[in-house]
């Protein structure tokens, strides 16, 4: 290594309030979420903040949300679980199929959540046990439970399995609020608390920001690397479930293209793809809130959807962009 | 790390909570008649858009309010945009709903807020059903298909092969089912063996994959006729059958129009079941939208079978489709005759 590399590779980023509110973990995407809020304020009037409209937007969020915090747990760990999106499409088809069998929806749920774990099992085999790039198998199982997912739902694509109850439950509100949305942002909390607090968040960020130095330490890289990878395969059943309540169905299209969703949200609100144990869930969840305000507002003021696609991207690519200035792998 | 991540959460939940409260009672009420629209959002046809255009005018015209949302082919969106309506205070919506695994959920919603729902071509058992007469449409078509496969090849070709859709349910049973009674009763002496199908989804890149896999399992067939639940479907086969250089013997025949008009019309697609798919507003608007509108809510026909409203369907040859317009400009010309004219009346060559 020259000694520019060295000096490169050691240099220490000097401490300045407003960069630090630029280029916290969390501070930059909250930064970008009032500036939504902002933008909701003016552009669309007081509607934007109302409770109805917070409504709608949590209930739209609420699998997302389920999904990227369980997901944050594999990012953080290094390794990117692609099948998160046929995960909640295999999980959906699953339990709504044992709905229609007659299933009581509190037996179905666990039985769902097991096979997706197992599903998520063969992932960390792979990976874990095999060595396999995570893109690539985690890729093998999209595609894969995809085919399972539509051999569940046969030829007409679709199960209908309105359960009143299940939809009750799912669309129950508190305080104005969708019961499952404000779930999931104490879900949200609780693996924030976990990922920085509890031995296991603290492993994982080790062994997604070095393994060979958290393998040193003494922690089983290979043993916290099933464990996330198990975690997000049971986000996705969760998600999965949630999204058959919500919608009384299951069909071909549930999860299709929500990992792209959730990972563009997660690395918008600071994790990275492909380096480990940068992120944190509050900003992940704050990535799909802010996605969710820009969506909200193209809505309400009828412009056409597509449009939240380049925003998205632009929101991403500022993303990325952010990362560099912030100093990459040395800011970690 | 985690006690700046709340305080920074603290920090906006507070301006969240003060704003929503200082704002959430501003609203002002409305009391004009708002229509609401769902587009299907699918990006395979244009004429999903046009629907809402349409909608927007005739809303326009009455003098109604109008807030127009995409489905974005997506079921979770089409379930948010009824909870958005419910928000609007809408006081109708309209919706043409790709993904009909949702229905039951967004009627349970617009139900709840008593808000009626007009349904395109899906039927539902809670919405009003405005759509084609799916099985005349199919029987047509395959009267005029088979009469050019008895001209062409006697009645004899290799293969019939049908580009279903499944998800459509009872609509693709009509439309392509009804094709193939259309074709047997021009030609009934084709054998069991040479019909086969294949799964398109409706859309013509979609269904791709399983048009060629079709082709491969059938190596020796040339005299290939084609039905299908729509033009998307039955143009997946072709042009499966173009990038496996077999398409000289194809002859397809679609359902809807939606690629039978224009410059860009595939050869080897010979006709077409014009539904005007644009103009369904139309038809909406005067049998269900307006008579709401006025104040007299009609009963609700939520069966294809007994729909509330019928659209006319309107069999052509690729020929014949010359003289059709293309969308732009039959919306144009649809816009501007007298109120409750369809497209059908303006622009069916086979009236």
């Amino acid at each position: 290594m020259t000694d520019l590399a060295a000096k490169r590779d050691t240099y220490v980023i000097p401490h300045h309030p407003l960069r630090e509110l630029l280029t916290g973990s969390v501070a930059s995407i909250a930064l970008t979420f009032i500036v939504v809020l902002a933008v909701g304020l003016i552009w669309v009037g007081p509607k934007f903040l109302s409770f109805g409209n917070i409504s709608i937007m949590g209930t739209f969020l609420i699998v997302p949300l389920i999904v990227g915090a369980f997901a944050g747990f594999a990012l953080l760990s290094g390794v990117v679980d692609l099948s998160i999106g046929s995960m909640v499409g295999f999980s959906s088809a699953l339990f709504a199929t044992f709905l229609t069998l007659g299933w009581d929806p509190w037996a179905a749920a666990p039985v769902t959540l097991l096979a997706c774990v197992f599903f998520g099992g063969i992932n960390a085999i792979a990976i874990v046990g095999f060595g396999a790039e995570a893109i690539a198998a985690t890729l093998g199982m999209l595609v894969a439970l995809r085919g399972i997912t539509w051999v569940l739902l046969g030829p007409q694509g679709s199960i209908f399995s309105f359960n009143p109850g299940l939809f009750t439950l799912v669309n129950q509100s508190v305080f104005g609020l969708p019961l499952f949305f404000l779930l999931a942002v104490v879900l949200t909390l609780f693996t924030s608390l976990l990922v920085s607090k509890s031995r296991l968040g603290r492993h994982i960020q080790a062994v997604g920001g070095d393994d060979r130095a958290a393998a040193r330490a003494g922690i089983s890289v290979k043993r916290v690397r099933v464990v996330a990878l198990l975690l997000s395969a049971f986000g996705g059943g969760l998600g999965g479930i949630v999204f058959a309540g919500q919608l009384g169905s299951a069909a071909r299209a549930t999860g299709v293209g929500l990992e792209f969703q959730v990972y563009a949200a997660l690395m918008i609100g600071g994790y990275s793809i492909l380096r480990g144990g940068v992120g944190n869930p509050i900003g992940g969840a704050l990535g799909l809130l802010a996605v969710a305000g820009v969506s909200n507002i193209l809505d309400l003021r009828s412009i056409s959807p597509y449009y939240v696609n380049i925003i998205v991207g632009l929101l991403l690519l500022a993303a990325v962009l952010l990362d560099r200035f912030r100093g990459g792998d040395a800011y970690e | 790390m985690l006690r700046r991540s709340l305080r920074v959460i603290a920090m906006m939940m507070l301006t969240l909570v003060l704003a929503a409260t200082g704002f959430a009672g501003t609203a002002s009420a409305q009391d004009k008649f708002k229509l609401g629209m769902a587009v299907g959002g699918n990006t395979c046809c244009e004429w999903m858009k046009a629907q809402g255009d349409v909608a927007r005018a005739l809303a326009e015209k009455n003098g109604w309010d109008y807030v127009e949302l995409s489905n974005n082919n997506d079921p979770a969106t089409a379930l948010k945009n009824a909870q958005i309506f419910v928000q609007e205070g809408v006081n109708a919506v309209i919706q043409f709903n790709g993904q009909p695994s949702s229905n039951p959920a967004i009627a349970a919603v617009l139900k709840a807020a008593n808000i009626p729902v007009v349904a395109y071509d899906i039927a539902d058992p809670g919405m009003y059903f405005v759509g084609i007469d799916n099985l005349a449409a199919g029987i047509a078509g395959g009267k005029q298909l088979g009469e050019l496969i008895k001209a062409k090849w006697d009645c004899n070709p290799d293969l019939v092969i049908s580009a279903e859709g499944a998800s459509a349910g009872i609509v693709n049973e009509w439309r392509t089912g009804g094709m193939r009674t259309g074709l047997k009763e021009v030609c009934p002496d084709i054998p069991d063996a040479k019909w086969v199908s294949f799964e398109s989804q409706g859309d013509a890149a979609v269904g791709l994959p399983a048009a060629r896999d079709l082709l491969a399992a059938h190596p020796d067939a040339k005299n290939m006729a084609v039905v299908g639940l729509n033009d998307g479907g039955v143009l997946s086969l072709i042009n499966a059958a173009e990038q496996l250089g077999r398409a000289d013997g194809v002859i397809g025949w679609g359902q809807d129009g939606a690629f039978i008009t224009g410059d860009n019309v595939n050869p080897h697609l010979a006709g077409s079941v014009f539904y005007f798919l644009e103009g369904y507003a139309v038809y909406a608007v005067k049998d269900v939208i307006g008579p709401i509108a006025a104040g007299t809510v009609p009963a609700l026909k939520a069966d294809a079978g007994d729909p509330a409203s019928k659209v006319q369907p309107c069999p052509v040859s690729a020929e014949q489709a010359k003289s059709v317009p293309d969308m732009a400009a039959r919306v144009t010309q649809l816009l501007a005759a007298p109120a409750g004219t369809t497209e059908y009346e303006l622009f069916c060559p086979n009236k």
